[in-house]
């Protein structure tokens, strides 16, 4: 079993094609589904209970862009509780680029989602010769096991230091 | 919603301008992305950014604001986001910067209320910080009325 202490102190070069963990889950509730709606999708069906009953979605439902910021928040706190060993945490983290977001179902007050990761490639390219560049397939589930949201998303993971760079 | 059967592709939008304050960025950070970067000045100027930056979401995020307010000004109804089926972030958006996008509509599916938008976000300088492809589902008369025979979300 892979010790995950060293999730986040680990080089590019340590990072197994394949992995996969599910890292965390948030109960979304009313409040919050509106205050994300009213600051960045102020449509009805996100910000008025109300209002979104007479919606096509019969109901208020989370901004799609919330579930990626609760994506993030979990992402954080996931690598966090491992971050032993690294001072400054920057071995990975910054995002690159997003391919195929993809919104399934909709989220609404009470639901709760269950996110997962799995490391699919690491891609040739190098940034600034100092990180590499990891691509994951990141998953959301709801309480009924059925999937609400998938995407994938290329991050950059710093290379281990070579004999140059270390001298 | 006579004004989405004028869009045509080829388009393009320019939406009003968001100023994102230090306080936004903390705020932000705080709740969905409390990474050193984005949180802390020190560790930020001494990391990749260069300097304490918006979280990637938040500049995401304020860009489906910007969105938002553009068609809705156009009597144009968003029903939700379907895809983003690419995106990047190209430069950091650091504390006073002033966020304004240029949206271009790529595809319009008038029979099934689909809308393939192309983004940039661009800077005061006017140097591109987002760029992603967006489809939004957009209300019409037609799908309104075929969501609401299928008992509300289901399909969604």
């Amino acid at each position: 079993m892979n010790n995950p202490e060293f999730i986040r102190s680990r080089w590019f070069e340590d990072i197994p094609v394949g992995e996969f963990h599910v890292f965390g889950s948030h109960s979304f509730t009313e409040k919050e589904i509106i205050e994300f709606g009213k600051k960045y999708s102020p449509e009805v069906f996100h910000t008025s209970p109300e209002a979104a009953f007479d919606s096509e979605y019969r109901g208020l439902v989370a901004a799609e862009l919330h579930l990626a910021a609760i994506w993030m928040k979990l992402m954080v706190a996931y690598m966090e509780r491992f971050a032993t060993g690294v001072q400054d945490g920057r071995r990975n983290g910054a995002g690159v680029s997003v391919r195929d977001m993809q919104w399934f179902k909709p989220v609404r007050p009470g639901h709760t989602i269950t996110f997962t990761y799995e490391i699919c490639e690491k891609l040739d390219r190098r940034v600034r010769d100092k990180w590499g560049i990891i691509r994951s397939r990141n998953e959301g589930f709801n309480q009924n096991n059925e999937r609400v949201f998938s995407f994938e998303i290329d991050i950059l993971a710093e290379l281990a230091p070579t004999a140059d760079s270390a001298s | 919603m006579d004004k989405w059967q004028n869009l045509e592709v080829g388009q393009e939008f320019e939406t009003g301008t968001l100023t994102l304050s230090k306080g936004d960025i903390l705020e932000f950070a705080a709740e969905f992305d409390p990474q050193p970067y984005h949180l802390e000045t020190e560790a930020a100027e001494a990391s990749i950014f260069g300097g304490l930056c918006a979280s990637g979401w938040q500049v995401c995020a304020l860009m489906s604001r910007l969105v938002s307010d553009t068609f809705r000004d156009q009597g144009i109804a968003i029903q939700g986001i379907q895809t983003i089926p690419n995106m990047q972030w190209k430069i950091p958006v650091f504390a006073e910067d002033s966020l304004c996008a240029t949206v271009v509509v790529a595809d319009c599916k008038k029979d099934v209320g689909l809308l393939v938008c192309d983004i940039r976000v661009k800077n005061q300088h006017q140097k591109i910080a987002l760029t992603l492809s967006m489809t939004l589902r957009i209300g019409t008369q037609s799908t309104s009325q075929s969501t609401a025979e299928s008992d509300g979300s289901a399909g969604l």
